[in-house]
């Protein structure tokens, strides 16, 4: 052993040019297994911070809550919580169900236990029960969540291996009506759209969630933009009510719709929310910011005229109006008659810089903070162009989310206060309410004139709900093509946004119907004062008697409204719808 | 003394049995058995279906550690680069399989065994490193230019492997590649200038990904934000072991294990099986025989008396232990959840392969630890 050693030695020296590399290496070496020494202690650290300390926790809980003494539930075994709406209206709920399962070893026979399943359940084919009971596994799935009926009629089969574990259904009492706001959950119970995914952790641990909608209400706007869907033909629509004042969603649809029990079996249209997902370029209704932004930065008087005689030609655009007017317009009838040229003309005169800025305060250019998760970005020009602030002034070339645009109309009209949509009641009652003011009250006061103006002279009379002063501004928007570029003049995006009772507004009602074609009743129009504005003026007259809401005395109030801008509009006008 | 030279580095078959070091066999034969004890209780008491075929593919695997042991080192030596080039093309493989159509795939099926080639890749980068440092002086690590080949050598099978995509084991292979250039004598400015590239490339990488792909990674850096989803396992994990106790719960009586709360508890999971039913004790006996085998590789790689075999049972040493380390901290919640598995005890035929045939190298460098290694 002696000798081996100085061998070595002997060895070593022979290597001598070596030598100095390989301490270097020794030392390293040490320094790695001193590393990996100290990480084997973190791991041992860690073992006895769980077992005993944490442990003790843990255990003692265990030893109540185990599987074997099931008093008190384990996490796992909590109810997800219900949901409801603002007046307690349950909208989602869980029951508990069983689901049937096999152990294939302790099957008798098959072919009997079989034949009873499918008899039980016809869906189920005969060849799949069979197989999965003559698998070689333990434990097979044949039916979650099944009704106490059928597991009687099961446990009549009488075969030993049938057994049944204790599930966790979610009902949703309302059906399709809400599917979009709530979400779905998959089926373990985990949430995976909506509130049901959003508030996924809250739910779970037991606590009920109620929120700011109001199922009334939800029905009145669903059944409406269904009936217009329907009446004119179209591919799908979109509406919310809002309350202006904190932002509460009082109602959100979006159609076509699916069934949360069953959110495996919708088409990808179904489940697509048009309210926080679809990005549209809304046309005509942005007019009300262009239109507030101008009051805002210029403070004008409403006798100031635009030219809107000729078409604007800027770069490959030409901007002209729908309702051609063809003469010089006043604000006011820049705004009832929705004279693109007129609005291009204003946002010219806010300027770039001012009317992006403005865009911004109003949270049109940015992500809207809900609190559903399937929020996307608006499409805002970049860079940001002169002749993006011409036509973003109506609404072109800026596509934003239905829901964003409701809380932009909300904040103004309002008094000036911006709000952000909410979908969840607290005790606070203006919890949406911020104290940051995006216009002046002059401001504010000013556009209710307009938003009224239109509803009695303007585009949007089919709107107007006798007795409630109702206001409101039309956008009917060509579809970008589909092939060619430019836009498609038979595909419109029609909207109207209502808001009453506009000398004090409290709701916001907006409506987007997507691919309208006109019928004989709207003699062929499928622009918005003959699709959404009429749809909004059912959904008001609807809400005023559910939410019991008086008509404001016709004799007693002072003239209308809207009608002192009178003087600034010209006899001679020509306007449909 | 000619003679002594002679038999150290030339054994015949018997010297080299004698030569093995049979401790290091020993500890690895109590190991895999606590890891078919784990396994024929995660199946309930029975040794279908997974103890059963693990203790099949365990003698395989012996045997072939016993023959790599045997082989003379300098054999290794010369199959470095094939084994390499073999590990490659097989990457590359399931590579353009998965993308052909068969599916993300990430083995090849050889009808006994389903073969990763990522985990023999990672062995194969080792042997190509251990033999590339073999003859490099202190002047040769300090220049970059002698490093920009074992460089690529590493990062080639790294993006491979991510591809896949597998960031756990590219990470694995990364730092076991790391502890290698240490040992050889790369400068330190260079881990330095490593650590903050990396680290540079982290907003980077974040600012080209999607919103859904940023989600994944913020739910991979806390589990804890998700406890009914991906944090569900760690949760659970951490429950049963605190259940457990000093003493644990007996085997076969691990509830929370059996009660299906804990998944995957055949494989990634194994340990907090493990620890729930045979307690604080049970842990801490096996993270000792973790520890024995761990100080086995790193006493081989200091006795041997070539850069070869220093570097080769470093760099298996190394990538043994951090599996172990990564593991083990997963079950813990002290290290995000990644796809790990415990080597020599979780379920799997490839992870189990490959541990053993990087014991066989390192038994190898053990027997042929005075041999002269250098480029014939």
């Amino acid at each position: 052993m002696i000798f081996q050693a100085a061998m070595r030695r002997n060895a070593i020296k022979i290597e001598g040019e070596r030598s100095s590399s390989l301490g270097l290496a020794r030392g390293r070496l040490v320094l790695i297994s001193g590393f990996f020494v100290l990480a084997y202690m973190v791991l041992a650290v860690r073992a006895f911070d769980l077992t005993i300390l944490q442990g003790e926790l843990s255990q003692g809980g265990e030893r109540t809550n185990g599987a074997e003494q099931a008093s008190v539930p384990a996490p796992g075994d909590i109810l997800r919580a219900d949901i409801v709406d603002r007046n307690g209206v349950l909208l989602a709920t869980t029951l508990e169900t069983a689901s049937l399962y096999a152990d294939p070893r302790y099957i008798s026979n098959p072919q009997v236990a079989a034949e009873g399943i499918v008899k039980i359940f016809p869906q189920l084919s005969f060849g799949d029960v069979l197989q999965k009971l003559q698998s070689d596994k333990r434990f097979v799935w044949i039916k979650r969540g099944i009704t106490p009926d059928e597991q009687y009629k099961v446990l009549e089969i009488g075969e030993p291996g049938l057994s049944f574990r204790a599930e966790k259904k979610r009902i949703y009492p309302q059906g399709n009506l809400i599917s979009h706001m709530l979400g779905y959950v998959d089926i373990d119970g985990h949430g995976q759209a909506g509130i049901e995914r959003s508030f996924n952790k809250y739910l779970g641990y037991g606590d009920p969630l109620a929120l700011s909608l109001d199922v009334r209400l939800q029905h009145i706007l669903h059944r409406e933009i269904e009936k217009t869907v329907k009446d004119f033909d179209a591919l799908g629509g979109a509406g919310v009510i809002m309350d202006v004042t904190n932002g509460e969603i009082l109602a959100g649809v979006s159609l076509p719709d699916f069934d949360p029990h069953n959110p495996g079996a919708a088409k990808s249209s179904a489940i697509f929310n048009g309210l926080t997902l679809g990005v549209y370029e809304l046309g005509s209704v942005f007019k009300i910011f262009s239109t507030a932004a101008l009051f805002e930065t210029l403070n004008v008087p409403m006798s100031t005229t635009f030219d809107a005689r000729e078409p604007i030609k800027i770069g490959r655009f030409t901007i002209s109006d729908y309702h051609a007017q063809d003469r010089v317009l006043t604000v006011p009838e820049v705004f009832m008659y929705s004279s693109n040229i007129g609005s291009a003309m204003m946002g010219q005169a806010v300027g770039t810089d001012a009317l992006q800025g403005f865009y911004r305060d109003l949270g049109l250019l940015d992500p809207l903070d809900f609190e559903i998760k399937e929020v996307t970005k608006p499409l805002v020009p970049s860079p940001w162009g002169d002749v993006h602030t011409l036509t973003a002034s109506y609404g072109h070339g800026i596509a934003t989310t239905p829901l964003q645009l409701v809380s932009a109309v909300s904040s103004i009209v309002n008094g000036g206060y911006l709000v952000k949509p909410t979908l969840v009641r607290t005790a606070s009652e203006d919890k949406g309410r911020s104290d940051v003011r995006v216009v002046s009250e002059q401001t504010a006061h000013r556009m209710r004139q307009l938003l009224r103006l239109v509803v009695t002279d303007g585009t949007g009379k089919k709107a107007d709900v006798p007795g409630y002063h109702v206001g409101g501004k039309t956008g009917t928007a060509e579809k970008p093509g589909r092939t060619k570029k430019g836009y498609d003049h038979s595909r419109l995006l029609s909207s109207f946004v209502g808001v009453f009772p506009v000398d004090a507004p409290k709701y916001a009602i907006f409506i987007v119907i997507d691919e309208p074609k006109g019928t004989k009743a709207s003699f062929g129009y499928a622009t918005a004062g003959w699709t959404a504005a009429p749809a909004v003026s059912r959904v008001i007259s609807s809400m005023v008697s559910v939410l019991g809401l008086a008509p404001v005395d016709q004799v007693a109030s002072s003239p209308d409204f809207g009608s002192e801008l009178k003087q600034f509009i010209s006899v001679k006008g020509r306007h449909e719808g | 003394m000619n003679d002594s030279i002679r038999i150290h580095s030339n054994h015949n078959f018997f010297e080299r049995l004698h030569y093995i070091n049979w401790g290091l066999v020993f500890v690895i034969l109590i190991v895999s058995g606590i890891g078919f004890a784990a396994l024929y209780s995660a199946a309930g008491g029975s040794f279908s279906p997974w103890a059963s075929r693990q203790i099949m593919r365990f003698a395989f695997g012996i045997v072939v550690m016993f023959v790599i042991a045997l082989i003379d080192v300098r054999w290794w030596y010369k199959l470095a680069w094939p084994a390499y080039w073999l590990g490659f093309v097989m990457l590359l493989f399931v590579e353009i399989m998965g993308h052909v159509g068969m599916g993300a795939q990430r083995w090849i099926d050889l009808g006994f065994i389903r073969l990763q080639p990522s985990e023999l890749m990672k062995i194969a980068v080792v042997m190509v490193l251990a033999r590339y440092f073999n003859t490099a002086t202190l002047e040769d690590m300090r220049r970059i230019s002698f490093l920009l080949i074992p460089a690529g050598v590493v990062l080639l099978p790294v993006a491979l492997v991510m591809l896949q995509p597998d960031l756990g084991t590219a990470l694995m292979i990364g730092m076991a590649a790391t502890a290698m250039f240490f040992m050889a004598g790369a400068s330190l400015w260079l881990f330095g200038v490593g650590a903050l590239l990396i680290a540079g490339m982290i907003p980077l990488a974040w600012h080209f990904m999607h919103d859904y792909q940023k989600q994944r990674v913020l739910t991979f850096l806390n589990p804890e934000s998700d406890p009914l989803g991906a944090g569900y396992h760690i949760t659970q994990s951490k429950i049963a072991l605190g259940s457990g106790g000093i003493e644990g719960k007996g085997f076969l009586n691990g509830s929370q294990s059996h009660l299906n709360f804990l998944p995957e508890k055949q494989t990634d999971f194994i340990f907090t099986l493990w620890a729930e039913e045979w307690g604080l004790m049970g842990g801490l006996v096996l993270l000792t025989l973790f520890g024995m085998i761990f100080f086995y590789g790193f006493w081989i790689s200091r006795r041997c008396r070539h850069n070869f075999g220093r570097y080769l049972a470093l760099g298996l040493t190394v990538n043994f232990s951090l599996y172990v380390f990564i593991n083990i901290g997963m079950v813990m919640g002290l290290m995000p959840v990644v796809g790990a598995p415990l080597p020599l005890i979780s379920y799997g035929g490839t992870s189990m392969l490959a541990a053993l045939i990087g014991f066989g190298l390192i038994m190898s460098c053990h027997i042929f630890r005075d041999s002269r290694v250098t480029r014939v």
